[in-house]
């Protein structure tokens, strides 16, 4: 315990404004009180209910800062890759290995057998990945990935319905509803920015309805809604395309606003009421593959079409799937066929949502144009000095949506993000576009949170050379032959911005020198450019001054020295938010931009690319791991595998104040469990053709009966049989991806079974 | 007499725990056994009809503290101003001495005691150092859902009612915590 008595003298305590910006919706005020250069505690946003109040993980942020196991110095690899065997080296000895290893790979391999592992356990604009980037493309480029892991299917849908990514409506919006449908969405315990939770919980106090789908009773589901309708996972595209059926059949859809904003209602109705199939997707169609009983369909069905405004919102999670973009898609469509798009209480959901901080630099000095959205092939724009050379100027990926400005970039060679294990492996005699000789990783657990841990070790083993910029010694950095220790968020400048687009910025001040020998990721790159012969000149810049031109294009930040000075910007923004507000009472003048001008049910672009999986109006399709697969024999249960409310992805999992928190287990129904011989907390193996994790058993009644959950992020850690006692969900899960680009984590059968015995001294 | 008491709207409480991570932070209290604020979840009924609920609790100031009657080194007091109940750690003797008479008087588990050989007792202070500032407690400035409020019990029983029962937590006349709740609803 600290000394009371010394506390009180405040006197000695600077405030240091701050705050954390890991991967979650959420950038949080951290208020650093710093005493003799040291962190003593922290005090949050108190200024008034403005929701930037850190959650419990920013709030634990002093034991990440101060925790023993914080990498100290630079790291030489002397045993095996995974085996975790280093030598502390200085800074000099790994810059000049790492430096001379990136001359000599791309001298003999080309830049192209680079692979940049990015990711986004930094979000902050200056650290993290951006230097690296800036670097390596100086360098002569790298290869690098499209997709990403939590949205790619919701991105997809939002793009070929909607045309764009930025949807959605403000979130006090959500005060304006009479029913709010919450889809695979846990605002709860994942960050949907700071806000949500709050507007969610006065939605309930105002009297608005509000029903959660979803395979867990999610704390969102417990606190928040009225109803909670448990639905069978990877099926929710079937009871979204019964609830049309109803709305269809009833004739509850709003037709006027189908006819003016909409195209291929009519394709969407043939295949819903089984024209084209001979299937018609009635609710008792559905409840045999959703496990949702068809009245239940049906009510919420007619509920929806008949209280308008309805905000239905399509969760991410769902689109983990196989075929995820086709659930995305089917919830954008009900949302249009019922015409609450555009208005005070709707919500067209895509991806994005409202006001979105980052389109102020897209928007940028020209006017919206009717032409705009659509890039033709002549008018792609030229390199440019600051492109990745390796794969600028590609041509676009063959199924992507390449006549659409937005969303992932499509013209590029890049690989999927979930098949980065292939190429290595594979190479260009696989088919693919590179020979991998070296990845560098930055920001990134990447072999832990992405799927099929097993294959990852295969291709991290294969490679020549891995660099790492970490932390802590990660499940990914113990294959590193270099890794350099980087400091934290409290150790330099930085500034964040909302994912979400939520109207505010974080400024990040130091609030203490860099501990041990760690280097901010920008001091890193700096060094090594100098070792490369580069001459990268914004890098070579102060912090501050960086800082100062990034965030210059931002026109909605008034006062640069406000914002570092308090810590954070709130935009003042006048009117809230509501996407396609323009469109909807101007559709002349105001077209989507998408190629018809309207909204696509049917969606041409797709039919165009002509992938069997990927149909031009949404529909459920199987696939070969699901539920009624022949795979099911063998591996009768779906694991999901959610965020955790005490991580951010696997950012912050070894913080002893969070640890202790509902320890990590897999959560298993009672039906299941005892069909098993399984009590709660023993201790058992969720297992596949993939991989076998160890971990308790969590058995409850907050999760749909043959169903598993194992929630995301904890570390990966094999004992000597290669069982994962650290239990990662990932050692489970499909490193495939859908057409439309969506990560399928939540398409993974196993089988659960009590630990043996002679085991037990392994955890 | 002022007494000082928490409100706790617990329709609106998630479980994020960030009440209770931020006093550990702000009392540089180790992760462990001692919780000075603790949040416990409710869980009954069965699939698909589950009911959850959280308590997010810590000492509740008692008007007439058990543990102050029955510490036998009299190292618990009530403060006259504001009706704290603080522990003079220098007169308690540790649970090696005592067999803990304040924890087994107290219908809620408050008094915590560490791991450590002979521990003393200690528990929430209502950040006494932050109320001489006119600051709340840190647990209701931490709260990201606006769920705790502190401040004397009369106007807590003005703004949010006099309920004083919730899903979790039985009240005591006898000893009159200081709380006022929102229960689940």
């Amino acid at each position: 315990m600290i000394d009371k008595n010394s506390q009180l003298n405040n006197e000695d305590v600077k405030i240091i404004n701050t705050g954390c910006c890991h991967d979650c919706g959420g950038r949080c005020v951290l208020r650093a009180h710093v005493k003799d250069g040291k962190i003593i505690r922290f005090e949050t946003d108190n200024t008034e209910e403005t929701t930037l109040r850190a959650c419990m993980r920013g709030r634990a942020y002093r034991q990440r800062v101060y925790s023993e196991n914080r990498l100290k110095n630079p790291l030489r690899r002397i045993g095996e890759r995974g085996e975790g065997k280093f030598e502390e080296i200085s800074w000099d000895e790994a810059f000049d290995e790492v430096a001379s290893k990136l001359i000599e790979i791309k001298e003999k391999y080309g830049n192209s057998s680079i692979l940049l592992m990015a990711g986004a356990g930094n979000q902050g604009m200056l650290h993290g990945v951006v230097p690296v980037g800036l670097m390596l493309n100086q360098f002569g480029g790298y290869t690098r990935f499209w997709g990403a892991p939590s949205y790619e299917g919701a991105l997809f849908a939002s793009m070929a319905t909607y045309g764009t990514i930025k949807t959605g409506n403000a979130r006090e919006d959500i005060l304006n509803t009479k029913l709010i449908i919450m889809w695979g969405w846990n605002p709860a315990n994942l960050i949907w920015d700071p806000e949500t939770r709050v507007i969610l919980a006065k939605a309930r106090e105002k009297g608005i309805r509000i029903v959660a789908i979803d395979p867990v009773f999610t704390d969102s589901a417990a606190i928040f809604a009225h109803q909670w309708i448990p639905i069978r996972p990877g099926t929710d595209a079937a009871m979204l395309i019964a609830m049309a059926y109803v709305i269809i059949t009833e004739n509850l859809q709003d037709q006027a606003f189908i006819d003016k904003y909409t195209v291929g209602f009519d394709k969407y109705k043939e295949y819903v009421l089984g024209h084209e199939d001979g299937i018609p997707k009635t609710p008792e169609w559905a409840e045999t593959i959703t496990k949702v009983p068809a009245k239940i369909i049906a009510n919420l069905a007619r509920e929806y079409a008949n209280n308008k405004p309805a905000a239905l919102v399509v969760g991410w999670g769902p689109a983990r799937t196989a075929i995820g973009e086709q659930y995305s898609r089917a919830g954008n469509v009900l949302t249009a066929i019922t015409g609450n798009i555009g208005i005070n209480g709707g919500y067209a959901s895509g991806f994005m949502r409202a006001y979105s901080s980052r389109e102020t630099i897209m928007s940028r000095g020209r006017k919206k144009k009717k032409e705009d959205p659509i890039v033709e092939k002549k008018e792609r724009p030229k390199p440019r000095a600051q492109d990745n050379p390796v794969d600028t100027g590609a041509p676009p990926r063959k199924y992507s949506l390449h006549k659409l400005r937005g969303g992932t970039n499509p013209a590029s060679t890049r690989v999927h993000i979930n098949d980065l294990y292939n190429l290595i492996l594979e190479g260009r005699d696989g088919g693919y576009p590179a020979d991998i000789k070296m990845a560098y990783v930055i920001a990134t657990n990447r072999l832990n949170q992405y799927c099929n841990i097993n294959k990852g070790i295969e291709a991290l083993k294969s490679l020549e050379f891995i660099v790492v910029h970490e932390q802590f010694m990660t499940p990914t950095a113990k294959f590193a032959d270099i890794v350099f220790p980087v400091n934290t968020f409290m150790e330099r400048n930085d500034v964040a911005v909302p994912w979400l687009g939520s109207p505010y910025y974080i400024y990040l001040n130091k609030a203490i020198d860099s501990l041990y020998n760690s280097k901010s990721d920008l001091e890193i790159c700096q060094e090594l450019s100098k070792r490369l012969g580069l001459k990268v000149d914004l890098l070579n810049l102060p912090e501050d001054q960086i800082l100062r031109l990034l965030t210059a294009p931002r026109r909605d930040i008034k006062s640069y020295n406000k914002m570092k000075k308090d810590g954070y910007y709130k935009v003042k923004v006048t009117e809230p938010f509501i996407a396609f507000r323009e469109q909807i009472e101007d559709l002349e003048n105001n077209p989507f931009p998408t190629l018809s001008g309207k909204i696509e049910i049917y969606c041409e672009h797709i039919a165009e690319l002509n992938h069997p999986l990927m149909p031009p109006i949404p529909k459920y399709l199987s696939h070969d791991e699901h539920y009624d697969s022949p795979k099911a024999e063998k591996y009768p249960l779906q694991l999901l595998t959610p965020h955790n409310k005490r991580r951010t992805h696997s950012s912050l999992h070894h913080m002893p104040w969070l640890e202790e928190i509902e320890p990590h287990s897999v959560w298993m129904s009672s039906a299941d469990a005892s069909q098993r011989r399984i009590k709660n907390g023993d201790l058992v193996d969720v297992y596949n053709d993939r991989g076998r994790i160890r971990i308790p058993a969590n058995v409850t009644e907050r999760i749909i009966p043959g169903t598993v959950c194992v929630y995301q992020g904890a570390w990966y850690n094999p004992n000597k049989d290669g069982v994962d006692i650290g239990g990662c969900g990932n050692t489970l899960t499909n490193d495939s991806y859908s057409p439309g680009g969506a990560l399928p984590m939540n398409s993974t059968l196993v089988q659960v079974e009590i630990s043996p015995k002679t085991q037990m001294e392994d955890s | 007499m002022t007494q000082i008491g928490f409100y706790f709207n617990q329709s609106r409480c998630i479980g994020c725990y960030t009440c209770s991570v931020a006093c550990k932070d702000w009392n540089d209290i180790d992760a462990g056994p001692v919780n000075w604020r603790q949040v416990k979840i409710i869980e009954k009924g069965n699939f698909p009809m589950p009911f959850v609920a959280y308590l997010s609790i810590s000492c509740n100031h008692c008007e007439n503290p058990p543990c102050i009657r029955v510490c036998p080194e009299k190292a618990i007091s009530k403060r006259d101003n504001d009706g704290v109940v603080i522990v003079d750690r220098a007169k308690c003797v540790g649970n090696k001495e005592c067999e803990m008479h304040c924890l087994k008087a107290c219908p809620w588990n408050i008094p915590q005691f560490g791991t450590e050989d002979n521990a003393k007792m200690q528990k929430c202070d209502y950040c006494l150092e932050r109320l001489e500032q006119g600051k709340n407690p840190i647990c209701v400035e931490a709260c990201p859902m606006y769920a705790l409020d502190s401040g004397p019990m009369d106007e807590l029983k003005e703004k949010y009612g006099t309920t004083q029962e919730a899903e979790g937590f039985e009240y005591k006349d006898k000893f009159k915590p200081s709380i006022i709740f929102k229960p689940k609803s």
